[in-house]
C-alpha cells in the first residue's frame, strides 16, 4: 500500500496534476506520525502508511500555511473523507480544487480509536484514486452507531451536569479543539468576538460551560466524528460525545448522517414541514 | 460617545397608572442607570402636548436616546420615531417598553406591575445604548394592484383603483364575477334589486381600460414584498376559449347533464355541466365542469385525453365558432406571472353549511333551507323565478319559520361572534315572503334584533309592524317532520311559554363563516387570521384595512362578517391606500435588514463564505461576493445581503456561527444589552 | 425550607413580533391576567433567535427561558419558524445531556390570535419551574469567582 501511496503522489507532482501532496510521515517513535506536505516528487518517500495514521489532514485545508502550497491531493483515510464532503457542501473547496487519495483502512491506533468501532467507511465514500484493497462497507444499526452514548444517556439529570461540570471545569480555554477541527474554519471564531462578548473566554465555569456547548451546536449536523478534537484535549474532556449526541439526534429528526452524501442538503440549513416537534407546546 | 437616554413613562390615563406606580418607575430608572440623563412621566405620552414634552426634552436635555415606556410598539412605536424625527434624531435611537398590554392590563398588584415595568424599561434602555441610526431603504414601485376576490369588495376596490388611474388585476376563482351580492334577491333597508345595482359594476369593471380580469383562477402563490410582489395566478383549464367563444349559449342548451346542482343557485336549481353559473354572469361565457361532463368522466376512466373520448360531443358539435371551436377538451391550466405593487384581499365568506344544525333538520329536511336558499327562492332570476315554492313539493308555504342566529353566538358551534346581517336580512325576507304571499305568515326566532344602521331600525320595525311578521324572543330547540308539515318548537321566552309551529318551510339565519381555506391562504400571502379564520387587520381601530403585511390590504367580509354598505365602504377604503401607495414611484422600507461585516484588510470581512445563510433565508436575500486584490484575483468570497430582498427576518443572523451577519435594529450588541439587562443575578 | 416557599422563578421569553409578541398582546387587551415572572424579549421571528440568547439568559440568572413563536405554516417569514424548529431539535437534547432539565427550556406556538394560550402558556411555564426551584447548578458556576463562595461547580443539584 505504501508503495502504491508513494508512486501515485510522485506521479500527481510530476504531471504537475496537484502542486502539493498531504500526508503522513513517519514520526519520532514508531507508534507516531506525522503529517508531511511533500512538494516534489523525490520526496515521496517520506510519506508512510499505517496504523497510527489517526490524524484528519483535512483540517490543513483550512490553513493558510498549507493553501498556500498551492492546489493539494490529500491522503485520507474512509472517515476524514467524509470532511471533505462537508466541506465542499460548506464552500469551503470545490470538488476540482483538490485531489482525493483515498486509502482504505481496517482501523487506526493502538488499542485502536472508538470512532473505528462502528466504522462503516472502510472504504473512502468519496476519492480519485483509491489506495489499498476495496474492503465493502460494513452496515451498522442507529443503535450500534451510538452505542457509546448509552452509558451517558442513562445518567440521571444530576448525574449528566455533575458529569460534564466535572469535565468543563478542566477546560483550560486552550483552543486545540477547535484548532484541531477541520470543520471549525471560522475566521473569526464566536468566542473571539468581544463586541459583544458573548461566551466569556476565561477558563471560568460559566464560560466554559457556553464555550463548549456552542463549540458542539456549531458541529450539530455537521461533524463527522473524526474525534480529533477529543484526541487533542490537553485536559482529556470527551469532547466528542458532545458531538455524537448531535450526531445522534439529527440522524434521530432529520435523517441525515454529515458527510455521507454530497447530493443531501446541509441539515441544519434545511428544514421539513414535518420536523419533529413533539416538544413544542 | 456614550448615550444620553431621556426615558418617558406614560400613565395612558389610568390604563398604566392604575396598577404601575409611575412615578416610582421613572424615579428607579433616574438612580440606577448613570445613561439615563433624563426621566419624566405623563398622562398621555402619545398625545400632543405628550409628544410635545418627548420633542422638547430631547432638544433641551441634548437626549440622543429615547425609550417611552407606554403601550405596545405595535401602537404608537411609529407614532414616537416620528416625533423624534421633528428634533433631528435619528426614529431608530427610540424604543418602547411595553408597560401596558403586556404589564399593567395583566398584573393587577401594584408592587408586582411596578417591579416589572422597572425591569422592562431597564432593558430597553439598554438596549436603546446600542441603537445605531438608521436610514429608511427606498424600493421602487410596480404601479399595478391584485384583487384577490370578483364578489362586490373586490369589484368596489378595483374600480375606484382603476379609476383612479391605477392598473389593476382581478383574480376571481368562479367561473363569474359578482360573488354573492349576485344572488340576492333585494337588498336592505331599501328593497332595492341586488342584480339591478350589482350587474352594472360587474360591466364597468369587465369594460375598465385599467382592469385584466382572470375568472376562474386562484393565486398560486404570492412572494414579494411591499412594492414589489411576485404573484402567479393559476387559470383553471376552463375549456372554454375566452377569446374565441361569444356566449352565445348554443352549447349549455344541448348539454345533456342538466340535473347538476347549481352551485350559485345553493343547490336547489340545477344547471349543465357546461354552463354559466347565472345569465347576467361576466364573463358570459361557459365553463365544463369537469368533475360532472361524462365525456371528462369517461376520459377519467379509459385514462384518455378528454378529446379523445367519443361519449358525448354535443357542446363542441352545436358550438357555431369556425374554423376552431371556441370549446377545448384538451384545455390544460395556465400560469400567469404578473408583478404587483399592492395587494386587496377580498375573498369574501361562506355559508355556515347547514348540516351542523341536525337539529333543526338543516341538511336533513328539503324544506329547512339557509338565508342564501331563501334569496335564490325569492329572485327573480332565481330558478322558481321569485316565487315563493318550498323544495321539496314546490308548493306555496303558507306558514314559514325564520330562525335567527344559526351558528352566530353559539360557541358550541364554533361561532361566538354574531354574523351581523341575519337581523337585517330575516327582516328582509319576511317582508319578501309577504310580498309574494299575501296570506302568508312569517314567525321569526331571534335572541336579540341587532340592526344598528342607517334606516335599519326603522326597517325592521316595518316588518314587525307594517308587514305583519311574528316575532318570538327565545331558540328553537328543535324541528322535526310531521306529515308534510315542520314541527318548529322554540320558546318565546318574553311570555316564558313554550311554542310550536306547524310551519310548511323553514328558513336558517346561517352565519357567515370564513372560506374553508382561509387558513392556507392566509399562510400563502403570510397574513395573521383570527380564531375564526377571518383575515386579522393591523388595528382594530386605526388600521382596520391594513394586513399584517405590509401592502395587503382587506377589503369585505374575509375580515369579517359585514353588510353591503360596510364592504364598500371598506373596499374604497382599501383602495385609497392602494392609491396612495402607488402615488409615489418609490416606497420607504424600515431598515431592519442584515449586513454582513466588511472589515480592514486583511480580514476583509468574517465571513468565512460557508453561506448557510443563503441556504436559509427565505427571500434569497444573500448573494455572494469576490472580494478582489488589485490585481483581480479572489482573496475571498463571501456573503452579501441584497438589502432591496431582505425582510429583516433575522434568520441568517442566527444561523452564522461567527456572527459576521448581523440583523439592523436587533443586532447583536442590542440583544446582548438587553439580555445582559436581565439583573436576576 | 421556608425560602423554598418565597421562590420566585424567573422567566425570560423570547417571542416573534407577529405572532407570539401579538398574542401576549391580545391577552393585555382583553385583561386577561397571568404571573408577573416573565421577562419578554421581542425578535423579528423565531429563526433569529440564536442558542446563545438562551446561554446568555441562563447565565444571567433566569431560571426558566420559553421560546414561542408562529405555528407552522403561520410564519411571517414563509420558514423562519420551521428552522427554528431544527436548531431546538438538536439545541435541547444537547442540554438535556449536559444535565440541563429540559422543563427550563420550553418552546410553544402561540398565534396572535391566541391570548388565552399565552396565558396558559406562561402560567404553564412559571409553575413547571417553580416546582423545580431555583437553577442552583448555573447559579453555582455563575458565582464562581465572584464571592466567598468560590469552591468547584459540580456540587449541589442542578433543579
Amino acid at each position: 500500500m505504501i508503495e502504491a501511496l508513494r508512486k501515485k503522489a510522485e506521479e500527481l507532482l510530476k504531471n504537475k496534476t496537484v502542486d502539493v501532496v498531504y500526508g503522513y510521515g513517519e514520526g519520532s517513535v514508531p507508534e507516531r506520525t506525522r503529517p508531511v506536505f511533500i512538494t516534489k516528487p523525490e520526496d515521496v518517500n517520506k510519506l508512510t502508511w499505517n496504523k497510527y495514521c489517526v490524524y484528519n489532514l483535512t483540517t490543513y485545508l483550512k490553513k493558510q500555511e498549507s493553501r498556500k502550497l498551492g492546489k493539494p491531493a490529500i491522503v485520507v483515510k474512509g472517515c476524514d473523507a467524509k470532511t471533505i464532503t462537508v466541506l465542499i457542501k460548506e464552500s469551503q473547496i470545490k470538488r476540482e480544487d483538490i485531489y482525493i487519495i483515498g486509502v482504505t483502512c481496517t482501523g487506526i491506533g493502538d488499542p485502536p480509536a472508538t470512532k473505528c468501532k462502528a466504522c462503516d467507511v472502510n472504504t473512502p465514500l468519496i476519492y480519485d484514486e483509491l489506495i489499498g484493497e476495496k474492503i465493502g462497507n460494513k452496515e451498522f444499526s442507529f443503535e450500534e452507531r451510538y452505542a457509546e452514548l448509552d452509558e451517558y444517556e442513562k445518567l440521571s439529570e444530576q448525574e449528566k451536569w455533575d458529569f460534564w461540570q466535572k469535565q468543563f471545569e478542566k477546560c483550560i480555554k486552550c483552543y486545540a479543539c477547535s484548532s484541531i477541527c477541520p470543520l471549525c474554519f471560522c475566521d473569526r471564531c464566536i468566542v473571539d468576538k468581544n463586541q459583544p462578548q458573548w461566551i466569556d473566554p476565561s477558563a471560568h465555569p460559566r464560560g466554559n460551560l457556553s464555550w463548549n456547548v456552542t463549540r458542539a451546536y456549531h458541529l450539530a449536523g455537521r461533524c463527522i466524528n473524526c474525534e480529533e478534537c477529543q484526541r487533542v484535549c490537553p485536559a482529556d474532556i470527551p469532547l466528542n460525545l458532545l458531538n455524537k449526541k448531535l450526531a445522534k439526534e439529527t440522524e434521530k429528526n432529520f435523517k441525515y448522517r454529515s458527510g455521507y452524501n454530497v447530493d443531501d442538503e446541509l441539515a441544519m440549513a434545511t428544514y421539513k414541514e414535518d420536523d419533529n416537534q413533539d416538544f413544542i407546546k | 460617545m456614550s448615550k444620553k437616554i431621556g426615558v418617558f413613562v406614560c400613565h395612558c390615563g389610568t390604563n398604566i397608572s392604575a396598577t404601575v406606580d409611575v412615578e416610582k418607575v421613572a424615579e428607579e430608572t433616574k438612580k440606577n442607570n448613570p445613561r439615563v440623563a433624563y426621566t419624566t412621566t405623563y398622562k398621555y405620552m402619545c398625545s400632543d402636548p405628550g409628544q410635545k414634552l418627548l420633542r422638547d426634552k430631547i432638544k433641551e436635555e441634548g437626549l440622543t436616546g429615547v425609550v417611552v415606556a407606554a403601550c405596545s410598539p405595535k401602537m404608537h412605536e411609529h407614532t414616537f420615531r416620528n416625533a423624534a424625527v421633528k428634533t433631528g434624531l435619528n426614529p431608530y435611537h427610540v424604543e418602547i417598553s411595553n408597560i401596558r398590554e403586556q404589564c399593567s392590563w395583566v398584573h393587577p398588584d401594584i408592587p408586582t406591575g411596578t417591579d416589572k415595568s422597572i425591569d422592562l424599561v431597564r432593558m430597553m434602555t439598554e438596549k436603546t445604548r446600542k441603537d445605531k441610526s438608521l436610514t429608511a431603504i427606498k424600493v421602487p414601485v410596480t404601479k399595478r394592484a391584485l384583487v384577490i376576490g370578483g364578489g362586490i369588495a373586490g369589484i368596489q376596490a378595483a374600480l375606484d383603483i382603476a379609476d383612479g388611474g391605477q392598473e389593476v388585476v382581478m383574480v376571481e376563482r368562479e367561473a363569474s364575477i359578482g360573488g354573492h351580492m349576485a344572488q340576492l334577491s333585494e337588498t336592505f333597508p331599501t328593497l332595492d334589486c341586488s342584480q339591478c345595482i350589482m350587474t352594472p359594476k360587474m360591466v364597468e369593471a369587465a369594460q375598465h381600460d385599467n382592469i385584466t380580469m382572470y375568472t376562474w383562477s386562484e393565486i398560486e402563490s404570492i412572494t414579494g414584498y411591499l412594492g414589489n410582489f411576485d404573484v402567479k395566478i393559476r387559470k383553471k383549464a376552463r375549456s372554454v376559449d375566452l377569446d374565441l367563444c361569444t356566449g352565445c349559449s348554443s352549447c349549455w342548451q344541448v348539454c345533456p347533464c342538466k340535473k347538476i346542482k347549481s352551485e350559485f343557485d345553493m343547490g336547489i336549481g340545477n344547471r349543465t355541466a357546461i354552463y354559466i353559473p347565472f345569465p347576467q354572469a361576466i364573463p358570459s361565457k361557459p365553463v365544463i365542469d369537469r368533475e360532472n361532463c361524462i365525456l371528462f368522466k369517461d376520459a377519467r376512466k379509459k385514462n384518455i385525453k378528454p378529446n379523445d373520448s367519443k361519449v358525448c360531443r354535443k357542446c363542441i358539435d352545436a358550438c357555431p365558432i369556425a374554423p376552431v371551436k371556441a370549446i377545448d377538451y384538451n384545455q390544460e391550466d395556465e400560469i400567469v406571472d404578473v408583478k404587483i405593487g399592492a395587494i386587496i384581499v377580498a375573498t369574501g365568506f361562506r355559508e355556515l353549511e347547514d348540516g351542523l344544525y341536525g337539529e333543526y333538520g338543516g341538511g336533513k329536511y328539503e324544506d329547512v333551507i339557509t338565508g342564501l336558499q331563501f334569496e335564490r327562492l325569492a329572485s327573480a332570476s332565481g330558478p322558481t323565478e321569485g316565487k315563493i315554492k318550498r323544495p321539496s313539493d314546490g308548493k306555496e308555504p303558507e306558514i314559514v319559520v325564520f330562525i335567527q342566529c344559526v351558528g352566530s353566538r353559539d360557541p358550541a358551534k364554533g361561532c361566538s361572534y354574531c354574523s351581523k346581517t341575519c337581523c337585517m336580512y330575516t327582516a328582509k325576507h319576511t317582508m319578501l315572503y309577504k310580498h309574494k304571499v299575501h296570506d302568508g305568515h312569517a314567525f321569526v326566532f331571534y335572541i336579540d334584533i341587532r340592526c344598528a344602521g342607517k334606516s335599519y331600525e326603522e326597517f325592521s320595525q316595518r316588518a314587525i309592524e307594517e308587514e305583519g311578521a311574528t316575532y318570538l324572543r327565545g331558540r328553537v330547540s328543535r324541528v322535526y317532520k310531521k306529515g308534510e308539515k315542520l314541527i318548529v318548537l322554540g320558546a318565546d321566552t318574553l311570555t316564558g311559554s313554550v311554542v310550536e309551529i306547524e310551519a310548511d318551510m323553514v328558513v336558517l339565519a346561517s352565519a357567515m363563516k370564513a372560506q374553508d381555506d382561509a387558513e392556507q391562504f392566509a399562510q400563502k400571502l403570510s397574513i395573521q387570521y383570527d380564531k375564526d379564520k377571518f383575515f386579522s387587520e393591523m388595528h382594530p381601530k386605526l388600521k382596520p384595512v391594513e394586513s399584517s403585511s405590509a401592502g395587503i390590504f382587506l377589503a369585505g367580509t374575509c375580515q369579517g362578517p359585514k353588510d353591503i354598505p360596510e364592504t364598500v365602504a371598506q373596499a374604497g377604503a382599501a383602495a385609497s391606500k392602494v392609491l396612495a401607495l402607488l402615488s409615489s414611484d418609490e416606497l420607504e422600507r424600515e431598515p431592519v435588514v442584515a449586513r454582513v461585516d466588511r472589515q480592514l484588510p486583511p480580514v476583509f470581512s468574517t465571513c468565512i463564505g460557508c453561506f448557510y445563510c443563503q441556504k436559509v433565508c427565505p427571500y434569497s436575500a444573500i448573494e455572494s461576493e469576490d472580494i478582489k486584490a488589485r490585481d483581480g484575483s479572489v482573496i475571498k468570497t463571501v456573503a452579501r445581503v441584497n438589502e432591496g430582498l431582505c425582510q429583516g427576518c433575522g434568520l441568517c443572523a442566527a444561523t452564522c456561527r461567527s456572527k459576521s451577519v448581523e440583523l439592523e435594529g436587533f443586532n447583536d450588541e442590542q440583544i446582548y444589552a438587553e439580555i445582559n439587562a436581565l439583573e436576576f443575578n | 425550607m421556608a425560602e423554598e416557599t418565597k421562590f420566585e422563578p424567573r422567566i425570560v421569553a423570547f417571542l416573534c413580533n407577529w405572532c407570539t409578541y401579538a398574542g401576549a398582546d391580545l391577552a393585555g387587551t382583553g385583561r386577561n391576567q397571568y404571573q408577573a415572572n416573565v421577562r419578554v424579549i421581542k425578535l423579528p421571528c423565531t429563526g433569529g433567535i440564536d442558542p446563545l440568547f438562551l446561554i446568555k439568559a441562563f447565565e444571567r440568572g433566569a431560571d426558566g427561558i420559553l421560546v414561542s413563536g408562529c405555528h407552522p405554516g403561520d410564519c411571517h417569514y414563509n420558514s423562519g419558524n420551521y428552522h427554528a424548529r431544527r436548531r431546538w431539535n438538536v439545541f435541547r437534547p444537547l442540554l438535556e445531556f449536559c444535565g440541563i432539565n429540559p422543563e427550563r427550556i420550553q418552546f410553544s406556538w402561540v398565534s396572535a390570535a391566541e391570548g388565552g394560550k399565552w396565558v396558559e402558556t406562561i402560567n404553564g411555564v412559571v409553575d413547571t419551574v417553580r416546582a423545580l426551584g431555583p437553577f442552583e447548578g448555573y447559579q453555582k458556576i455563575n458565582a464562581v469567582g465572584s464571592d466567598a463562595s468560590g469552591e468547584a461547580a459540580t456540587s449541589g443539584d442542578t433543579g
